[in-house]
């Protein structure tokens, strides 16, 4: 088959080479008459031809021939070990090959083919032929015409297909014996096919190839389709928005911070509350070791709020008068501190192994108490240190007294500022001691057998002055608050006398008909002065007003039982405190008219109270003291006396 | 900033500088939003100076974890209103001058 095709293609190049412009001639001559309207184009630059050039022929030759191909190559040969000349290259020059695809019907191939679609190619021949024939018949006109080309053309054609015959000839043989081959087959074949033909008279198959083909395709039914649409909900979606500066930023930080701070102190305090509970406990048991220090300081202070609340109590239930209870043991003694917001109950109990039998506070201390016991022994307390143990203490062998201790009294400190007291015990008959308000040194004693000594410190072995002023023991002596020179006693002969210093005689004897256990001259008045007698009876004296009996007379106890011992006057208030043998205290308000104060003449306004009190005492005492001037003589014998 | 800076320092010297980071507004589930919160410091300090980079970080990580339309922002000053899916929003300060946002919508 690549012979045929290259013939092919030789030719239409032999062709178009041989006769470009012979061709165009010829056409244009025969067809210039019906075809007029056809213009030629041409190259601008074409030469212009006369008609003898244009007629006349320019031959020209071709040969095979290629001057460039080389003629003696050479390649050397491994297997010979020489040179070998290679074959030098034909003339053929492939520019394009394509292998075709429609066979001709006469061809073998073909052949075959309509043989094994079971059918007999001499039919199909003879149809082709008719066909054939048709077109010859109709290109007869045609043919005529160009039967005068047709030589020249064949020429030409001879000229190559003569130059290629050497090559090509082995093969067109080859192709010829094959094709008288399948002729003859065919010749036998043909025979049969006629009877088939005859038996299939209908409509020739044609022959397959791409273009002829038959395709089958089969559609399946479609499904219908519907729509179906669901929504969900969507997400739900918030809003936020918000500005960033680096300030915001350093605030948020600040406020963070603060906040963070915050925080743990709180739980640092909340740690030590849950701490808290844990120590306690641990406390608890440190307690019941030191429970007495601890129990101490607490009760301190629970103490001072009862007391505060004691006294709330008491200022209701006692007025502004209290009355007071207390029993004096005789075992064992105790100084008991009132004070007048809380009358129910001492603040201070100073407790002691005998009887008290007197008490002294310092004028200038007054934390500072003296004591005197009946077994004989002085004490002296501090009650702002200690109430449990005195801070001095007698001693009890060598250094006491061998009888009841009846009086102590605070006395002037010494001039280094030592505080001293004295005591007066019933060893040595002495009852009770009174100092001088003004001199210090003098002071009298009482004695059990009725006489009155006047005394001084500087000489412990004399007696200045004796005054036998009673036939039963003296119980008190007390100075009048206005003019140191009268003193007034009482005793137990029933009798309260009033004396001057330095007079053996009394200026003035009461008879109160009992024994008269204290006397006291009033701080307010010159003139009065108030006693107490074993009878149970107050009597108050005023002797401005009455210089025989006395202004009052109250019973305060009952005088079958009890005996009262001790009467003091406030020393500011109008009121009196009265002590019985019984441990009773009584506080009794003097009445307006027991106090009535000094009224000052017209004639001398600008005097004070103290002077005119003085001024009253010494109007009575020169009433009193008129019949001692007029025996002068007993006077002066007085002190010749001494 | 410079300038501002340069102001800044002898205050922050007598005051203490706060660099923790500091959850101003979230609406996350407690893990998440603590998650959230590591990976922003994470990111923040490996990319301290560029916050571009930091965000993208942020936002690749976040979307990895949590599911892909999360939005971050990363910067010292702006301002923003979002729209925010529910659940899936914080809002945090970091390193004294950083604002981070991250959202998902």
């Amino acid at each position: 088959m690549p012979p045929t095709t290259i013939k092919k293609v030789l030719n239409p190049k032999t062709l178009k080479k041989g006769r470009p412009s012979q061709n165009r001639i010829d056409e244009g001559d025969d067809l210039e008459e019906w075809k007029k309207s056809k213009q030629l184009l041409r190259p601008k630059d074409q030469l212009e031809l006369t008609e003898p050039e244009l007629k006349d022929v320019i031959a020209r030759q071709l040969n095979t021939n290629n001057p460039l191909a080389p003629e003696n190559l050479v390649v050397f040969n491994h297997g010979t070990g020489a040179f070998e000349l290679v074959p030098p290259f034909g003339p053929v020059v492939v520019i394009y090959e394509s292998q075709g695809t429609q066979l001709h019907k006469e061809s073998e191939e073909a052949k075959q083919q309509v043989i094994d679609q079971g059918l007999d190619p001499a039919i199909l021949l003879e149809d082709a032929e008719s066909v054939e024939l048709k077109v010859e018949n109709e290109e007869e006109f045609l043919g005529e015409k160009e039967g005068e080309e047709e030589p020249a053309v064949g020429e030409e054609t001879e000229k190559v297909e003569g130059e290629e015959e050497e090559e090509v000839e082995g093969e067109g043989e080859e192709g010829e014996g094959e094709g008288e081959g399948e002729g003859e087959t065919e010749g036998t074949k043909a025979e049969d096919d006629e009877d088939t033909k005859s038996h299939t008279t209908g409509k020739p198959k044609k022959l397959t190839n791409q273009f002829n083909f038959c395709e089958r395709a089969a559609l399946t039914y479609n499904n219908p389709m519907r729509a179906q649409e669901t929504q969900t909900i969507p997400p739900p979606m918030g809003t936020f928005s918000g500005n960033v500066l680096q300030w915001i930023i350093y605030d948020a930080y600040q406020q963070d911070y603060e906040a963070q701070q915050l925080e743990k102190e709180l739980e640092r305090e909340r740690k030590e509350k849950e701490k808290a509970p844990v120590s306690r406990h641990q406390a608890l048991t440190k307690k019941i070791a030191g429970k007495a220090q601890l129990s101490e300081a607490v009760q301190g202070r629970v103490a001072e709020c009862w007391k505060v609340l004691e006294r709330m109590v008491n200022q209701n239930t006692f007025d502004d008068i209290a009355k007071v209870d207390f029993m004096k043991p005789l075992e064992e003694g105790a100084v008991c501190l009132f004070t007048l917001k809380n009358p129910s109950f001492p603040d201070y109990i100073c407790m002691t192994d005998s009887a008290v039998m007197c008490v002294d506070t310092h004028p200038k201390y007054p934390y500072m108490i003296v004591i005197g016991l009946y077994d004989g022994s002085v004490r002296v307390y501090n009650v702002q240190a200690t109430c449990k143990y005195p801070a001095f203490k007698s001693n009890s062998v060598t250094n006491k007294h061998r009888g009841i201790v009846w009086e102590v009294k605070w006395a002037p400190d010494l001039p280094d500022g030592e505080m001293n007291f004295y005591s007066v015990a019933e060893d040595g008959c002495a009852s009770c001691v009174k100092f001088h308000p003004k001199q210090p040194l003098i002071y009298l004693v009482g004695t059990e057998e009725g006489n009155i000594y006047k005394c001084s410190t500087a000489y412990s072995s004399m007696f200045l002055l004796t005054y036998e002023a009673h036939h039963m023991p003296v119980y008190r002596i007390d100075f009048n608050m206005y003019n140191s020179d009268i003193f007034i006693s009482c005793s137990g002969d029933w009798r309260i006398k009033i004396w001057e210093d330095n007079r053996l005689e009394p200026l003035f004897v009461f008879d109160v008909g009992a024994c008269v256990g204290d006397v006291k001259w009033a701080p307010y008045s010159s003139t009065v002065f108030a006693a107490v007698t074993s009878e149970g009876k107050v009597y108050v004296f005023d002797l401005n007003v009455n210089k025989y009996k006395p202004i009052c007379v109250q019973a305060i106890v009952s005088k079958r039982r009890n005996k009262l011992t001790r009467i003091t006057f406030n020393p500011k208030l109008p009121i009196i405190i009265v002590g019985d043998d019984k441990g009773c205290v009584s506080t009794l308000k003097l009445s307006p008219n027991l106090r009535i104060p000094c009224k000052a003449p017209k004639k001398q306004q600008h005097l004070d109270q103290w002077t005119m009190q003085c001024m009253k005492l010494d109007k009575l005492l020169s009433l009193v003291r008129e019949p001692a001037k007029l025996d002068l003589p007993e006077d002066t014998a007085e002190s010749i006396e001494s | 900033m410079g300038d501002g800076e340069g102001r800044e320092k002898p205050e922050e010297a007598k005051k203490i500088v706060h660099t923790y980071p500091l959850i101003r507004h979230s609406d996350m589930p407690e893990e998440i939003k603590q998650e959230s919160m590591e990976l922003v410091v994470t990111a923040c300090e490996k990319h301290s100076t560029n916050n571009e980079s930091a965000a993208k970080m942020i936002k690749d990580e976040m979307d990895k974890k949590f599911g892909p339309p999360f939005h971050v922002v990363v910067g010292e000053g702006f301002g923003f209103e979002i729209s925010y899916e529910c659940h899936n929003l914080l809002y945090m300060f970091f390193g004294g001058n950083l604002a981070i946002v991250i959202w998902k919508c």
